[in-house]
């Protein structure tokens, strides 16, 4: 206001413009419209800020639109891909003037924590930023904060003239964006350090002179007991493949066979058909690059891993297949489960393994027109190796078009109308790309394209110490925070034998089943709402705010507490959290209530869910969909109770299941899930063991801090651990936890290193996913955003 | 009423009413035109479809039943002029007004058989997928 009174010494016309100036101001700063974009964890806090406990409505800015033509202010929330960059631009370019632009949380502005092939290092690079929010990610509060810096900003703009078309002026973001190494540093260490050499690359992991590493001696790896059934497994697969194959031996977590090439497809189909017990699921397929392994030498070039799971008896199997060449060619499963469609693209995308009878062998996660297979060994990691992007390649980079992307060309005689929903949609739910053909109202047929949100989190995984890597677990499925890490340690603390104190197991526990909760509660409000009921949302996040307090209370964070360590958690329980818990127990019961009362009987909500969306059990299976969308097909499986982990045994809970397969089958499965939940949390409190929070075996864990100042031993573990990394024997492992959207596996790979050989995340989203079109093709648009809302996927962990 | 062609004086309060409405619509609409600034450009002149470049003309594919829908309602919507025409002189009209409007009718439901069996009112989703298998197995 004050800049404004001193030019007004410049003349009458110039006084009346300062005046027109401060009116339009005014009115700008009061009415702003943000758009409804978000690309990662940051928008779910974005989100948060529109709820009531934080209200933005009070600063001036009350609704997110849902197009850019109706939006002024670019609220770019979370991490900007390079396939999603050239929307990014395309969405900025469609707004109207004038135009603001608030870049949130550490990945818009500068990468954050992903400096990796896939991300642009800051959205700055391609847009002028007004705002930077910092954060990883940050609160709500951050978000309003920013809305009222933001409107002091534009109390300095000068718009009379640009509004009247004179000469002159300013209003709305200005400038042109920044240039990597140009007008921004591109040293992901900051500025300043362009003489030392970077630590390590994607090749080698960091190495340090003298360092002694690799004289600590670390107990071998814990062996895995064959069963009886095991046992039979194998006599049966080698008296039918005689020399074929090869079991594997010792291992760390199950059976594993190394297969020859040629039989692959046949040892499949009979384990899938014929075998005692039948393996009818494919987990995960994946494949290793063998080049850089330490430690003897391997003669293969990449290794193709298959995990297969068989129900009854909970049994897993690992199949591996050497591959020698460097551009190696494998037999596809695809004819013998659907779902390996995905698995064998992501492997050919990420290591150029081809997959002879695929149907459809493209890019899956990269952009189409991106050189290079990302996961191979040598193929750089970060970001900041490879050349700058930049608005150019924003513009050039196109994503594919929506043609190319449709599973069937289209004979029929009428002309078909193809119609691209995402990957900035308010009802995909992040960045998810649907296409689809319609005739009328009704999908004909459905393409999807996946890879906006890839992150590339298992390659990070090769250059983090194993501790260092827990803070990217909570970032794969963004809802779930600490049920994430559980995952990652549990493959950790499989393969390097440790044991986590009973304490630690229910801490670890009970915020597991909170975040299920907290996860389940985001999926009720954006379900109801996808099919036209925005009143849940109000109530459901207000109860989401009061469990975050909890967590808030025993970690400190929200979103991403990356508070599990390994062999336990990060500290004590702090005082109060029973009494915080307690209460907890006591309210929400009552508020389920509620929202059952508002929904589960609402004829509207049964006409839009009922028999829509269905899927059988036997689909079910052959698609590999796992968590509460199989048990919605009549499967009670759930791997806290099939492979029980972290003291999951000692808890009487029940699984819920519904027979019907629809969205509404969904829907109370998920329900009845927060009331079993509830009753997990319960006993974890009521039963709350006494002693450590941390495992005693200082060779892998931080230790307790009293240890540490008071015992030169401990003292050392801490300096090696917290720098260097634990060292973990060589090995493998997979290891699978019931995440609140289903079944998220980690296959850790260890050359006996303080970082892992390769870390494979095995999502139940990339699966549950793959089984969209089945769903989708004869409905309308409309059973479209209720199977998506009924669905519960979340993009990060898809495209991880 | 008023005589002699004359504007009615109870009228003036309304038409004033209406000009300023109109009035205030036309200013408004001519300001936005006026002012604020325009930047035109390839990208944002483009129909806004998720952010990513459309695919195909979005005229080009009406789907027939939408059209046959709207053929069948203006039919039979012509034929209620003619029923409430007869309507109001049914008395003087007797008897063979009555035959013959009627005879009009037993026409038309026989058209609507028709078009019925013909599947002309079959208009929503065929609840088929891509092979011909019924969508909903449960």
């Amino acid at each position: 206001m004050g800049g404004i009174r001193k030019e007004s010494a410049w003349g009458a016309p110039e006084t009346l413009l300062s005046s027109l100036d401060t009116i339009i101001n005014w009115a700008r700063q009061r009415s702003l419209w943000p758009m409804f974009f978000g690309l990662s964890c940051c928008f779910v806090e974005e989100a948060a800020a529109f709820t009531s406990r934080y209200d933005i409505a009070r600063f001036g800015a009350e609704v997110l639109r849902g197009s850019p033509r109706q939006a002024d202010l670019l609220i770019v929330s979370g991490t900007v891909f390079k396939k999603v960059a050239p929307v990014v631009l395309r969405l900025y370019e469609q707004m109207g003037e004038p135009k603001w632009v608030v870049s949130m949380g550490s990945c818009s502005n500068s990468g954050g924590m992903y400096d990796v092939y896939s991300v642009v290092q800051g959205v700055d690079q391609i847009l002028p930023v007004d705002l930077y929010i910092p954060g990883c990610p940050p609160r709500p509060e951050a978000v309003l904060h920013a809305l009222v810096e933001l409107q002091e900003k534009i109390l300095e703009e000068r718009p009379t003239r640009r509004v009247l078309g004179l000469k002159g002026g300013t209003q709305g973001s200005q400038g042109d964006p920044l240039l990597e190494g140009r007008t921004k540093a591109r040293d992901p260490r900051g500025p300043g350090y362009q003489g030392t050499q970077l630590r390590g690359d994607s090749a080698t992991p960091p190495h340090f002179r003298g360092n002694r590493s690799f004289l600590v001696w670390t107990p071998s790896a814990p062996c895995f007991e064959m069963s009886e059934t095991d046992q039979g497994l194998a006599g049966q697969l080698q008296e039918r493949f005689p020399g074929m194959l090869f079991l594997e031996m010792p291992t760390v977590d199950m059976c594993c066979f190394r297969v020859r090439k040629e039989v692959i497809l046949d040892v499949l189909r009979f384990l899938k058909q014929d075998a005692i017990p039948r393996f009818r699921r494919l987990d995960d397929l994946t494949v290793l690059d063998e080049s850089t392994r330490q430690g003897g030498a391997s003669r293969e070039r990449f290794t193709l891993v298959y995990h297969l799971l068989c129900f009854d008896p909970p049994r897993r199997l690992r199949l591996k297949v050497g591959l020698r060449e460097d551009d190696p060619l494998a037999p596809s499963a695809t004819s013998i489960w659907p779902s390996a469609n995905w698995y064998e693209r992501e492997a050919y995308d990420m290591f150029g393994v081809r997959f002879q009878g695929h149907p459809n062998l493209s890019r899956l996660l990269m952009p189409h027109d991106w050189k290079g297979h990302p996961l191979r060994k040598d193929y750089p990691g970060r970001a900041t190796e490879m050349s700058p992007y930049t608005r150019e390649d924003a513009r050039e980079n196109q994503p594919l078009g929506a043609t190319a992307l449709l599973p069937e060309a289209w004979e029929g005689e009428e002309e078909s109308l193809i119609l691209n929903l995402g990957p900035h949609h308010l009802g995909t739910h992040g960045l998810m790309r649907f296409v689809l053909r319609l005739r009328g109202e009704e999908i004909v047929d459905l393409g999807m394209d996946i890879g906006y949100h890839h992150r590339g989190v298992e390659k990070i995984g090769e250059r983090q110490t194993w501790h260092q890597f827990i803070p990217y677990t909570d970032r794969v499925d963004y809802l779930s925070g600490a049920a994430n890490n559980l995952s990652y340690l549990h493959a950790v603390e499989t393969l390097g034998g440790i044991e986590v104190p009973p304490r630690a197991q229910f801490i670890r526990v009970m915020l597991a089943e909170l975040f299920r909760i907290s996860s389940h509660l985001v999926w009720f409000a954006t379900f109801a709402h996808d099919v036209g009921a925005m009143t849940p949302n109000f109530y459901t996040f207000r109860e989401r705010e009061k469990l975050l307090d909890i967590v808030e209370l025993i970690t400190g964070g929200r979103l991403h507490p990356s508070w599990f360590r390994i062999g336990g958690v990060a500290q004590d329980l702090p005082q109060g959290w029973k009494e915080a818990v307690d209460s907890f127990l006591r309210e929400f019961p009552k508020r389920l209530a509620e929202y059952e009362a508002l929904i589960t009987k609402n004829p509207i909500f049964r006409g839009r869910t009922r028999g829509v969306g269905c899927l059988s059990l036997q689909d079910a299976v052959d698609w590999g969909l796992s968590g509460p969308n199989l048990r919605a097909c009549g499967l009670a499986w759930d791997l806290r109770k099939t492979f029980p982990y972290s003291g999951y045994e000692k808890f009487d809970f029940e699984v819920p299941t519904a027979p019907d397969g629809d969205c509404y089958a969904r829907y109370l499965v998920r329900v009845e899930e927060m009331r079993q939940s509830l009753r997990i949390i319960e006993q974890a409190a009521r039963e709350m063991p006494p002693g450590r929070w941390i495992s005693q075996d200082y060779r892998y864990c931080v230790p307790e801090r009293k240890d540490s100042l008071q015992h030169i031993e401990s003292l050392i573990h801490h300096f090696i651990n917290v720098t260097q990394g634990p060292r973990l024997p060589p090995g493998e492992a997979y290891v699978a936890t019931e995440c609140p959207r289903g079944e998220q596996g980690y296959y850790l790979v260890s050359h006996g290193l303080g970082y892992p050989y390769r870390v494979r995340i095995r999502a139940p989203g990339f699966a549950n996913m793959q089984v969209m079109p089945l769903l989708a093709r004869g409905a309308t648009i409309a059973d479209l955003l209720a199977i998506i809302g009924s669905i519960d996927y979340i993009m990060p962990d898809i495209d991880r | 009423m008023a005589q002699d062609g004359q504007f009615p004086s109870w009228l003036l309060p309304l038409a004033l009413y209406g000009a300023m409405v109109l009035g205030l619509m036309a200013v408004l609409l001519a300001l936005c035109q006026a002012l604020g600034e325009k930047k035109p450009s390839s990208e944002k002149l483009r129909p806004y479809e998720c952010g990513i470049v459309p695919t195909g003309s979005a005229r080009s594919a009406y789907p027939l039943p939408f059209y046959l829908v709207a053929v069948l309602f203006l039919i039979f919507d012509v034929e209620a002029i003619y029923v409430l025409s007869w309507a109001v002189v049914a008395r003087r009209l007797g008897k063979p007004g009555w035959v013959v409007m009627f005879l009009f009718l037993g026409i038309l439901l026989l058209g609507l058989g028709y078009v019925w069996r013909k599947g002309g009112l079959d208009w929503g989703v065929s609840g088929r997928n891509r092979l011909g298998e019924p969508q909903r197995p449960c």
